[in-house]
């Protein structure tokens, strides 16, 4: 077998860029994005105090997270090792980019696909080193074959005390580091301020600049003086499918369910309610379609899926949803209500399905812990049912002047229910520092107005009007619905807020 | 038969079946990605390390693809910085300058049209013509930046009979070279770090510095072998943060740190006594200064004992900060080292300060306390480790004597005093008619950039400005013509550089028209394969010769005519073709192995390694020939020959020690009673008593010693809040003012904020990216603190590169890097204010839409008054600064400055130096060596009185 793999010596390393600009100049990066590129930093007080280098790249991961959630095989590892990339391929959906631990990969301002390292396969696959191994003038890079015992790489490894970036990330990265201090490879240990030495941080870089941690002590603080700036991957477009979606969910789950069990005058919405969640639904599919970056290959998320990414998965649950709701609208349409009750529990499965499965899609964000929390599941339950009712109360009492109390009750237990998760959720404690610090930013970072404004008028207004009257009931399902757009956009936020490399 | 590959990844080195580089007999067609492309070796044209690059020429296009290095390049082996890489850029550049210009309207005021290369010679050479038919040769002046090649251009100004060879040097590293020649006559040293034990680094070698790239690799190759990295810097460097030892000095005390040490080796009796007692002019010392007893080591030892004793590492301490200990753990790490031990002070301390070159004077004394010269693993004169082959012709010395370049006050001046030049126009030394900027950027690089241009500006001063330049600069604007020449892609030079203890050559090569010409077209003008019309130097002097002398009767046309076609003129390829055939030792047969003539292999591997040895030169024994017409000098042991020089066809510059009373040439000095050729010094022994010194007017800096510096802590008044700015620093990415045109080295790095340390921003108030105000002798500039633990308290630091500027929205310099200012001026009281940053900018190239850094920095070089040391010349850089917050008003980037306070601080400075005439009515001493050096009649004073002060 081949087993390809970098070795990284930062005892050699001087932070020249060669293998920067190398690698732009072999592979034709364009400017404000890197493959690779060596982040600095400063550690300790004068005069005990060093500037500390780090290459950081793509680490060809054994288990490569971005190659799971890619939902088109457009990222991909050979049987080597090498994880690759293909640009005929990719829809530019970013998920790889939310899956990368390391910041390794962007998406090509020219072709608009995602790209990163991949150790130079045209250059590999014609016995050629990486670009990078062959300029650094210190022999830092090393390129090999771990499972070949004449290669320098495994003769390295074998000898010396070697690190990996992140390795609570369960990913297996395979470019190993020698010499590296922490405070380079561990994201959260330096801190970011406005400007870099040399550099400006770059007017787009979205991290958060407050300070996520407090593991950088007087003793020995550390600065990072030069990294590159990063593009976000996620904005609005993302938050408000979240937000579409849940409604589009809420409203399928409290149809079907007021065919099962009667909510109280919601069965007046039989063809109104599922109308109204394919409106949302298609706003759903419009929004996903509309934030790739090559919108018209979405059609093959359907013709060549991965089955592994809950995106591919995620687009047939969508689908199968939408189809059943045409199929409940249909039948309502022609009359055949008896009929629905058939269709009602298949409506129900797959609408909770639509609202649960981001869940997973964010669980496979292996670069956002604050999205992979536990609690994501019920909150988007939850926000689905709240959603959905939100939206039922106003239809109902448009059309009949008055919400029942049911109804009421649900929106209610839904808006506190999520409520408590939202506010546990950002509050307690992270199994990771990473999900911590997101945490800490969405409570405190530049997301904090939207997070604690969603809670004020998504949660306490609502709950405290939502049984004065009709007025009280519709105007508590308005700011319901606001809030909870605010506050998946912070989520959305947040969870990329932490530096990742 | 093969050649190997010096990349030590190469050839299954690193990983089996993988090679660093497409096998060299594949170069003449090497497929990748379905594409052909030729692969052509030439040497970077970015710093003066000129490592070597290979060009991938695509076949079909003409394009090129990438640059990699060159396998081959014995001194780059293979490797590269970032800026070899981004070599591409350059070529690429949507901005570049593609035919040459000529000004319309007032010089400066931005008018420009194209003209043809023939309307700007037949103006220049007639310009050039009527300078020399007057008798005024020195009314053409040459001024180059880093020259990048050997030899070429200061033939052309010798067959001219011109002494107009003006450099950079004197703001750059002359003040290191003094220090170094005052040793041992020749001027640089040649560290062999790749087999050092220790390393003593006052530069920043692991980040900058000649020779970058080839330096850092045999550093880091050393360290990883366990020695010691021992470096002195203010500054937390990349160079220091790899150190051992780092030793952040006050600016201007290092020479105390370095005697300090020599305190110590001597005190604890752990230099080399043989190589003291053998090699030091020890002799000369105790004649000058002790005659009355004998002449015997053991005095000369007291004498060291006493003359250091009071340099303690405790005194190290108090005057420096660096703690006593350091100072005596480090010179135990020199002594173990003994004679493996590298030093290289490079710019530095050297360029900072008054007295500078005192710096390089002490630490060359650690070398000799510990018999590291021309050692394996020490530091070897840097000749020894250099070969430039002789050309075909070789004209005359220059007869006269050019007083703007080389004034009577400066006698000593290690290179001419070039920053000098706007305030001896000023003072109506002279004037100039035609001035040629060579790569070079006075306005931007030199201290007083605003006195540059008001010269500049002024016809009456300044006849003709032509810019020889690739890209726009801040002095192109100031120009009558701009003349696009070739980047190092597009261009013929050869060099040679002591990167190591081993002798190479490399080849500069117009890529294209190698491809074109491997491809069976003949091509007769480097213009014909470059883009648009860029030219090469070499041919533009060539055709400019020829038509300043075009019917060779001034005798210039002679010296540019073909070797292999009577009369005919020289093409490029003959010259150089002529050289490898004929100079370089040992090429015509490694060429004939490969089964190519010797430009053919020059032009398929682009170096050559030369197989004589660099240790231990001075241990030669005097030949037979030239010991049979010898003569001892019974007092100075010197050796004189009447024999004529043996013929060697390395002409590189060697200094050149008096002959005897009866003409004979030096040629060696008796140790221990034998022969050796020893060192080109009057002695001909490493001057630990420099006899220069003392007879020309500074016998108290005769022995390395402190000098105080215009920023010790002394002349400070801390109190009042005065702190010292070293400006020097350099980055790894980017190389003065010819990387602005490299998008992937301007996106690395565009800003050049305040290095302040956190205990002094406190005190200021300022925190992390707010705005500073520094003031300086002559005015101020506002910039941003970058807060950091990374530099020594009550000294700031900003940074070389950054603060490019242009004054019209879409020409003048490059969009990559430079802002749009506005630039006032009311009788020599100028301000600067930035209206734009850096923009994206529509283009050809798409990348240029999508810059996203703004800043370009502050051109803090135009707050900065000349500071010419009184001995070496150099401009002492650092400076005596007050660091205020920003004033209500202040921008990022703002400038002040007023002229009349600049031209009064030269003339502070100018008050301290010595002039001349020395002993015998000389301007300067003949041995020392000097650029273009004249005829030796020319260095006679005439009985004119020394020029007014």
């Amino acid at each position: 077998m081949t087993r390809w793999a970098w070795v990284i010596d930062q005892t050699r390393c001087i932070g020249c860029h060669a293998c920067t600009t190398a690698c732009k100049s072999e592979n034709e990066v364009p400017v404000g994005v890197f493959r690779t590129w060596v982040k600095n930093v400063e550690v300790g007080t004068f005069p005990d105090v060093k500037r500390h280098f780090a290459v950081l790249r793509c680490n060809h991961c054994a288990e490569p997270p971005c190659v799971d959630v890619c939902p088109v095989t457009a990222m991909y590892q050979r049987p080597d090792g090498l994880v690759d990339f293909d640009h005929e391929a990719c829809i530019g959906c970013k998920a790889c980019m939310q899956a990368c631990p390391y910041d390794a990969i962007y998406m090509d301002p020219e072709s608009h696909t995602a790209a990163k390292c991949n150790f130079c396969s045209h250059r590999v696959d014609e016995g050629l080193l990486p670009a990078c191994v062959v300029v650094c003038p210190e022999e830092a890079l090393l390129f090999g074959d771990l499972d070949d015992p004449t290669s320098k790489v495994r003769r390295v490894v074998g000898d010396q005390v070697t690190t990996v970036r992140r390795p609570e990330q369960g990913t297996r990265p395979q470019a190993y580091y020698i010499g590296a201090h922490s405070a380079t490879l561990d994201p959260l240990a330096a801190r970011h301020d406005a400007t870099y030495m040399w550099s400006e941080r770059g007017a787009h870089d979205h991290r958060e600049l407050v300070p996520l941690t407090r593991r950088s002590t007087p003793q020995e603080p550390a600065r990072v003086a030069y990294d590159v700036p990063r593009q976000r991957a996620w904005g609005w477009p993302v938050s408000s499918y979240i937000w579409t979606k849940g409604i589009a969910a809420g409203l399928g789950i409290l149809a079907g369910l007021s065919r099962i069990v009667d909510l109280g005058g919601a069965r007046a919405t039989d063809f109104l309610a599922p109308l109204i969640a394919l409106a949302f639904l298609t706003l759903t599919g419009a929004l996903l379609v509309g934030d790739l970056k090559r919108p018209e290959r979405f059609w093959t998320i359907l013709t060549r899926p991965q089955w592994k990414s809950w995106l591919a998965r995620g687009a047939f649950i969508i689908t199968a949803y939408g189809a059943s709701l045409v199929a409940w609208i249909v039948l309502a349409a022609v009359g055949a209500v008896g009929a629905l009750i058939v269709v009602a529990p298949v409506v129900v499965v797959l609408a909770a399905l639509t609202a649960a499965y981001t869940a997973w899609l964010f669980g496979q964000c292996e670069a956002r812990d604050l999205w992979q929390s536990r609690l994501l599941l019920p909150h988007l339950l939850l926000h689905a049912l709240g959603a959905g009712s939100a939206v039922l109360m106003i239809v109902v009492a448009l059309r009949d002047a008055q919400v029942s109390a049911a109804l009421r009750g649900v929106f209610l237990v839904a808006v506190l229910g999520a409520g408590a998760i939202a506010l546990a959720d950002a509050l307690g404690r992270h199994r990771t520092a990473n999900g911590a610090a997101a945490a800490r930013a969405l409570v405190r970072g530049s997301p904090s107005r939207l997070f604690w404004i969603a809670l004020a008028i998504g949660v306490v207004l609502p709950a405290l009007l939502v049984f004065a009257g009709v007025v009280g009931a519709v105007v508590a399902a308005v700011f319901a619905l606001a809030g909870w757009w605010l506050h998946g956009h912070a989520f959305v936020l947040a969870g990329q807020g932490p530096p990742i490399s | 038969m093969s050649k190997r590959s010096l990349h030590p990844a190469d050839d299954g080195r690193m990983q089996s079946g993988f090679a660093a580089f497409p096998p060299v007999d594949r170069w003449d067609d090497w497929v990748e990605r379905g594409r052909h492309y030729h692969l052509v070796p030439t040497t970077c044209f970015n710093c003066e390390a000129a490592c070597g690059l290979l060009a991938y020429v695509d076949k079909e296009t003409g394009e090129i693809r990438k640059f990699e290095g060159n396998p081959y390049h014995p001194g780059s082996r293979g490797r590269n910085c970032a800026k070899g890489p981004a070599t591409l850029n350059q070529v690429l550049d949507p901005e570049r300058i593609l035919y040459p210009m000529r000004r319309v309207g007032a010089r400066g005021e931005g008018g420009w049209e194209r003209v043809t290369w023939d309307e700007a010679l037949d103006d220049l050479a007639g310009r050039i013509r009527s300078a020399i038919q007057r008798g005024e040769p020195n009314k053409v002046m040459y001024h180059v930046g880093r020259p990048g090649e050997d030899g070429y251009t200061e033939r052309v100004l010798a067959a001219w009979g011109v002494d107009g060879h003006n450099s950079h040097t004197n703001i750059c590293s002359s003040g290191a070279r003094a220090g170094y020649a005052f040793w041992m006559g020749m001027d640089r040293p040649a560290p062999d770090y790749a087999n050092a034990q220790c390393i003593l680094l006052i530069s920043a070698h692991l980040e900058s510095g000649h020779y970058f790239n080839p330096h850092a690799q045999r550093i880091i190759e050393a360290k990883q072998r366990g020695a010691t990295i021992i470096v002195m810097d203010p500054r937390l460097s990349n160079t220091a943060t790899h150190a051992d030892h780092w030793l952040p000095t006050h600016p201007g005390s290092e020479p105390t740190v370095l005697l300090a040490i020599a305190n110590v080796l001597i005190r604890e009796r752990t230099y080399d006594r043989e190589f003291v007692r053998r090699w030091v002019n020890w002799e000369e010392y105790l004649r000058a200064l002790h005659s009355g007893g004998p002449p015997i080591f053991e005095r000369f030892i007291e004498e060291l004992e006493r003359l250091y004793a009071d340099y303690t590492p405790e005194r190290a301490e108090r005057e420096t900060g660096v703690p006593a200990a350091t100072v005596v753990e480090v010179a135990h790490a020199i002594a173990r080292a003994g004679s493996r031990f590298s030093a290289h002070n490079w710019r530095a301390a050297a360029a900072g300060n008054l007295g500078g070159w005192m710096t390089a004077r002490c630490v060359f004394f650690l070398n000799v306390l510990t018999g590291s010269v021309g050692t394996e693993g020490g530091t070897v004169p840097n000749t020894w480790a250099k070969f430039v082959p002789a050309p075909h012709a070789r004209p005359p010395h220059p007869t006269t004597w050019n007083e703007l370049t080389w004034p009577a006050e400066y006698p000593l001046a290690f290179f001419e005093m070039s920053f000098l030049l706007p305030h001896f126009l000023k003072e109506g030394r002279g004037a100039l008619d035609v001035y040629f900027t060579r790569v070079y950027n006075p306005v931007w690089t030199n201290p007083d950039g605003f006195s540059w241009i008001e010269v500049l500006r002024d016809e009456s001063m300044i006849g003709r400005h032509a810019a020889l330049t690739p890209v726009w600069s801040e002095t192109a604007w100031f120009a009558d013509y701009v003349l696009p020449v070739g980047l190092g892609s597009e261009r013929h030079d050869l060099a040679s550089f002591e990167t190591h203890a081993g002798s190479w050559i490399g080849f500069r090569q117009p890529v294209n028209r190698v491809a074109a010409e491997l491809a069976g077209v003949a091509v007769d003008d480097t213009r014909d394969t470059n883009p648009g019309e860029v030219w090469e130097e070499n041919e533009f002097w060539i055709e400019l010769s020829w038509r300043i002398d075009p019917d060779g009767s001034m005798g210039i046309r002679q010296h540019f005519e073909s070797p292999y076609r009577r009369g005919e003129k020289l093409r490029v390829d003959e010259y150089y073709r002529w050289i490898f055939e004929n100079s370089v030792p040992g090429l015509p047969g490694a060429a004939a192995e490969q089964g190519l003539s010797p430009l053919e292999y020059m032009r398929k591997f682009g170096s050559f390694a030369l197989p004589v040895g660099a240790y231990a030169r001075h241990e030669d024994v005097v030949s037979d020939v030239e010991l049979a017409q010898a003569v001892v000098d019974p007092t100075t042991a010197r050796v004189y020959t009447a024999s004529p020089p043996a013929p060697s066809s390395n002409i590189a510059p060697l200094p050149a020690p008096a002959p005897d009373a009866a003409g004979r040439r030096a040629v060696g000095v008796m140790v221990d009673g034998v022969p050796r050729r020893g060192f080109p010094t009057p002695s001909g022994k490493l001057e630990f008593y420099s006899t220069t010194l003392a007879t020309w007017g500074w016998p108290e800096l005769a022995i390395p010693t402190m000098v105080e510096s215009h920023v010790a802590p002394e002349v400070l008044d801390s109190a009042a809040g005065e702190m010292v700015l070293v400006p020097t620093f350099r980055l790894p990415v980017l190389i003065h003012t010819r990387s602005g045109n490299a998008k992937w080295l301007n996106e690395i790095a565009h800003t050049n904020p305040l290095w302040i340390h956190t205990s002094d921003a406190e005190r200021l108030g300022v925190a992390l990216g707010d705005l500073v105000r520094v003031t300086t002798d002559i005015g101020y500039f506002v910039l941003p603190a970058w807060v950091t633990e990374g530099i020594r308290p009550g000294v700031v630091a900003c940074s070389h590169h950054m603060g490019r500027w242009r004054l019209d929205q879409g020409k003048g310099l490059d969009r990559w890097s430079s802002a749009l200012v506005k630039l006032e001026e009311h009788g020599g009281r100028w301000r600067m204010r930035r209206v734009r940053g850096v923009e994206p900018f529509s283009s050809r190239d798409s990348d240029s839409g999508r810059v996203w850094w703004h800043s370009a920095g502050v051109h803090q070089n135009l707050a900065f008054p000349v500071h010419p040391d009184p001995v070496s010349g150099a401009h002492a850089w650092h400076q005596k600064v007050r660091v205020s917050k920003a004033e209500p008003g202040d921008r990022d980037g703002d400038i002040e400055v007023d002229t009349a306070k600049s031209h009064a601080i030269y003339k502070e400075w100018l008050a301290m130096a010595r002039a001349a005439p020395g002993p015998d009515g000389m301007r300067r001493p003949y041995w020392l060596l000097r650029p273009l050096r004249p005829s030796a009649d020319a260095y006679r004073m005439s009985d004119k009185p020394a020029p007014s002060r």
